[in-house]
């Protein structure tokens, strides 16, 4: 194929806007291992901010961390039967309740802590532990458990599936775990992943609710870009990057996965 | 549920009798889809429930099965056991379904295994059960395939390994091949018959292909906006119709309105005796409607002719030559002709009624 000067002006386009995007992640990064980022790379490599970062905020990142996998948990337990009431049993109230759901989503999440600082503040032993930022966590990121989960139920025919199991004999229990839950593991698989992204980069809602002794990997973060020297925010970019990208990645994997269209059937001989 | 011994023999046995009495179902919005009804299925019987979509006649099969639940007032027995109240889960059913209904999450072995788990069969016997199901339904090879790499014939064996394994006191089926094509359906169900009378399991088949309904019914029960219109072995519902929604679903759509007397009607401009054609069932003097299938009216010379009628339509069916034509009653009637025989469109041609493959009903 010949390729045309307009072939070559998108390409110089496309070029440019990545470079655009990429250049401050770059910048940002070697921010972070440069001894002195006023002198720029002539004063020498380092990894000491990282180090530091790591000794200042090693509990934020467990923490973090920590909150993910609870937060994961309870989406979870929750999410998944709550995927199953909903596509199996549409009508009006499950409509209502699956806005509901969504509601913490679309609100500021300044607004949602805000709520329940209001209406938890006074709870003492419950409002200086994680288990309040957990609380909102669990808000904001079950919706998307739960329509994750939802849209492969609702893909699958789960009432003949069930149907099926229950004429050999199969209880509702039994049925859920060895039908409805292995076959909705793509969604189930796609919501945890999501959740987890989402708790580990939440920073609305936990800047609201944190307490000196509760403070996550991005609250530190900012706490790190306001005052500290620019390289220990940098290496902190740099911890939370490698933190995050891998699930990133991981979710585009499935999400690619997901779409594929089904393998062509075998002919019948 | 309990799995005494004495049970499972039972199972083995040669099926399980079904009755039930004064049944009737009227869905939450208050439709009625089952006007009350009885009926008792024979021990190693095959029943087809046959009718046009929304006749209620997988409502019955459901009832049966225990997805749904009669009317206060109904009762299901299967042979002794009051099942009524019973769940689908305790009435040990083998179901196969239109749309298969297969575990996407296991192997072909681990679907018809899934039955025997159930019933915490051992290990060994369950695994010598599932090969011996595999090697019935023909699919032994494909044990360890995924049901989304089988093809459509290959997932109703499947199904029916699995309804089959666990040694069902009844086997329902509710339209299982309806997603197949035609071929296939044909060799399916000839396999199916087989397996059936093998198995001498009681069997309920749902289906609104009357073809299907007479190769597999040992009786076949029609079913008309949620009543039975008539229940009979194939040759009596095909023979002897006992209304004109039977006839008419059966095949026998042509139809002709006539006045009797005496046994004898005009049949265009022939006095002719249509006595012959009345049965234990149906016909009698007085205004009448005459069924018939197209190889109850037949081409034949002017003189011998009851009609003259015009050709509307042609088509060629291999075996036979389908033709419309008009001027006979009040609406387009269809005749069979020798494939080789030549009829043009618009030609006058001349025809008789076959009064022995008559159905005749009093006109209301």
């Amino acid at each position: 194929m010949r390729r045309t000067g307009i072939f070559y002006a998108q390409l110089c386009l496309t070029i440019l806007l990545c470079l655009f995007i990429v250049i401050p992640i770059v910048m940002s990064a070697l921010a972070g291992v440069t001894v002195n980022v006023f002198q720029g790379l002539s004063s020498g490599l380092t990894l000491r901010w990282i180090f530091e970062v790591w000794d200042l905020y090693a509990s934020s990142i467990f923490l973090s961390l920590w909150l993910a996998i609870a937060c994961l948990f309870v989406t979870l337990i929750a999410g998944v039967p709550l995927a199953y009431v909903l596509v199996r049993k549409p009508g009006r109230a499950t409509r209502l309740f699956e806005e509901l759901l969504t509601l913490p989503v679309a609100i500021p999440g300044l607004a949602l802590a805000l709520a329940l600082l209001i209406t938890y503040g006074g709870v003492s032993g419950y409002r200086s532990s994680w288990l309040f930022i957990l609380t909102g966590h669990v808000l904001f990121t079950l919706p998307f458990m739960v329509r994750s989960v939802a849209a492969v139920m609702s893909a699958m025919d789960m009432k003949t599936l069930e149907e099926g199991a229950a004429s050999l004999g199969a209880g509702f229990w039994r049925r859920f775990f060895t039908v409805i839950v292995p076959n909705a593991k793509p969604g189930i698989l796609a919501g945890a992943l999501m959740v987890v992204t989402l708790s580990v980069g939440e920073f609305n809602l936990t800047w609201m609710l944190h307490t000196p002794l509760t403070k996550t990997l991005p609250v530190g973060l900012a706490d790190a870009y306001a005052s500290m020297r620019l390289e220990i925010g940098s290496a902190y970019t740099l911890i939370f990057f490698v933190l995050i990208m891998p699930l990133l990645i991981a979710m585009q994997i499935l999400a690619n996965r997901g779409s594929k269209p089904a393998r062509a059937t075998a002919e019948d001989k | 549920m309990t799995n005494s011994p004495n049970q499972v023999d039972r199972a083995q046995d040669a099926g399980t009798a079904i009755t039930l009495t004064n049944c009737a179902k009227t869905f939450a919005d208050g439709t009625r889809a089952l006007m009350p009804f009885d009926l008792s299925i024979n021990a190693g019987e095959t029943l087809v429930l046959l009718g046009p979509s929304g006749c209620g006649k997988t409502t019955i099969l459901r009832m049966i099965a225990g997805l749904e639940f009669a009317d206060a007032g109904g009762a299901i027995h299967f042979g002794e056991d009051d099942v009524t109240r019973q769940s689908i889960e305790q009435r040990r059913v083998g179901m196969v379904f239109q749309s298969y209904a297969l575990f996407p999450n296991m192997t072909v072995a681990e679907n018809v295994a899934y039955g025997l788990k159930v019933q915490k069969v051992a290990k060994a016997e369950r695994d010598q059960r599932v090969r011996e199901m595999l090697e019935m339904m023909h699919i032994d090879m494909l044990a360890d395939r995924r049901v989304d790499q089988l093809s459509g014939g290959q997932r109703q064996r499947v199904a029916l390994a699995r309804a089959i394994a666990p040694r069902p006191r009844v086997l329902l089926l509710d339209e299982p091949l309806t997603a197949l094509d035609a071929k296939l359906r044909v060799r399916l169900r000839t396999e199916i018959n087989a397996l059936l009378r093998k198995l001498g399991i009681t069997a309920i088949y749902v289906t609104h292909d009357q073809e299907e309904a007479m190769a597999l019914g040992d009786r076949i029960v029609v079913m008309q906006k949620g009543e039975i219109a008539q229940i009979g072995t194939p040759q009596e519902i095909y023979r002897a119709p006992k209304t004109p929604f039977v006839a008419d679903f059966v095949g026998a759509s042509n139809c002709l309105k006539v006045d009797i007397a005496s046994g004898r009607a005009l049949l265009g401009r022939v006095d002719v005796d249509v006595s012959c054609a009345w049965n234990a069932n149906t016909g009698t003097d007085g205004l009448s409607e005459i069924y018939f299938r197209a190889d109850g009216l037949a081409f034949c010379s002017a003189d011998d002719a009851h009609f003259t009628a015009t050709v509307e339509a042609v088509s060629y069916l291999g075996e036979k030559l389908r033709v419309t034509v008009a001027g006979i009653g009040d609406d387009a009637v269809m005749v069979d002709a020798d494939p080789d025989s030549v009829v043009t469109l618009g030609e006058t041609v001349h025809c008789r009624l076959v009064p022995e493959k008559l159905t005749v009903f009093a006109a209301n």
